[in-house]
């Protein structure tokens, strides 16, 4: 049987901005709530500190980096120290540059209106999260299709 | 360092870990509420990128790593990009402090967790106000 696939959500650190803070809470949420058996994360500057082991999470894992400014740290370190993302989430696309670019959040700061920020991100990260996985599950489907010989892309037998 | 210039505090990014969300928490603490003039912080992903733009702001600049794992990602990542660490902290020394302490989870702190951050943050300040003095 196929290994479960499981996908890698990586979070910019976001210290200094909303926008990080969002990316975090919003990543910690596909770990937490809404894809939880499926996500997996990896603490962005291992990328750096760790080791071979830590270097090869995006050839591992189908990887989406999500990032709190145009800076985008998270695609460019992950592309950099381990491997291509198959997606990016920019915070600030979404919410705005000028909210993004206010000052970082302790999150016993956290409102509704931040929470809503979070709901916002989350799902569309969750919307490329879903892609990605459809698109591998045709991928696995196609190539025991391929196996039979003939080529109906999987729609025979 | 000259009497103006603010001593990074970094914390290391701590996705998965309580004891890195401790680290941040004590670091945007201290930068954005005890001592603002004297502090600063800067995205530790940021300085991960190697950006000149992220090295001139470190290198040789006196900064204080937090970091709450062995790992130590902020300390290496701040050394590897010159900075001038004038000390390293470690949550999960500090949590030796605080035996049988329930911190709570990556993403949600307890009472417990917040008591110790604000221990935390309390050292920070008090460090970054040592650091300030010997440097006029
Ligand atoms: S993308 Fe922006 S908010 Fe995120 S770590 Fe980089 S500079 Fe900070």
């Amino acid at each position: 049987m196929a290994e479960e696939l499981k996908i890698g959500v990586v979070s910019c650190s976001g210290e200094d901005c909303l926008g990080g803070t969002i990316s975090r809470l919003a990543t910690r949420k596909m770990l937490d709530e809404v894809r939880p058996d499926k996500t997996v994360t990896i603490c962005l500057p291992l990328f750096l500190a760790g080791g071979q082991e830590e270097r090869m999470f995006a050839k591992t894992f189908p990887t989406i980096a999500v990032d709190g400014c145009n800076k985008a740290c998270a695609k460019r370190a992950t592309e950099k120290y381990s491997g291509k993302v198959n997606g990016t989430i920019l915070v600030s696309d979404i919410i705005g540059d000028t909210v993004s670019e206010s000052a970082a959040l302790s999150t016993r700061d956290v409102t509704a209106e931040h929470q809503t920020m979070v709901d916002k991100v989350a799902a569309e990260i969750t919307k490329q999260f879903d892609a990605i996985l459809n698109a591998n599950s045709k991928n696995q489907a196609g190539s025991t299709a391929t196996s039979c010989g003939c080529s109906c892309s999987g729609g025979c037998g | 360092m000259s009497i103006n210039e603010k001593v990074k505090v970094i914390p290391c990014s701590g996705m998965g870990k309580v004891f890195g969300l401790m680290a941040r928490e004590a670091a945007l603490r201290t930068v954005g509420q005890l001592c603002p003039d004297k502090a600063e912080t800067m995205c530790l992903a940021y300085v991960v990128t190697g950006d000149a733009e992220a090295e001139a702001g470190i290198d040789g600049k006196p900064c204080i790593t937090i970091d709450g794992c062995p790992k130590m990602c902020s300390a290496k990542s701040v050394a590897i990009i010159g900075g001038d660490i004038k000390e390293e902290f470690k949550v999960l020394d500090i949590m030796k402090e605080h035996k049988g302490a329930q911190p709570g989870t990556a993403t949600e702190l307890t009472t417990d967790g917040w008591t110790i951050v604000d221990k935390i943050a309390a050292t920070l300040h008090e460090r970054v106000q040592q650091i300030h003095g010997e440097g006029r």
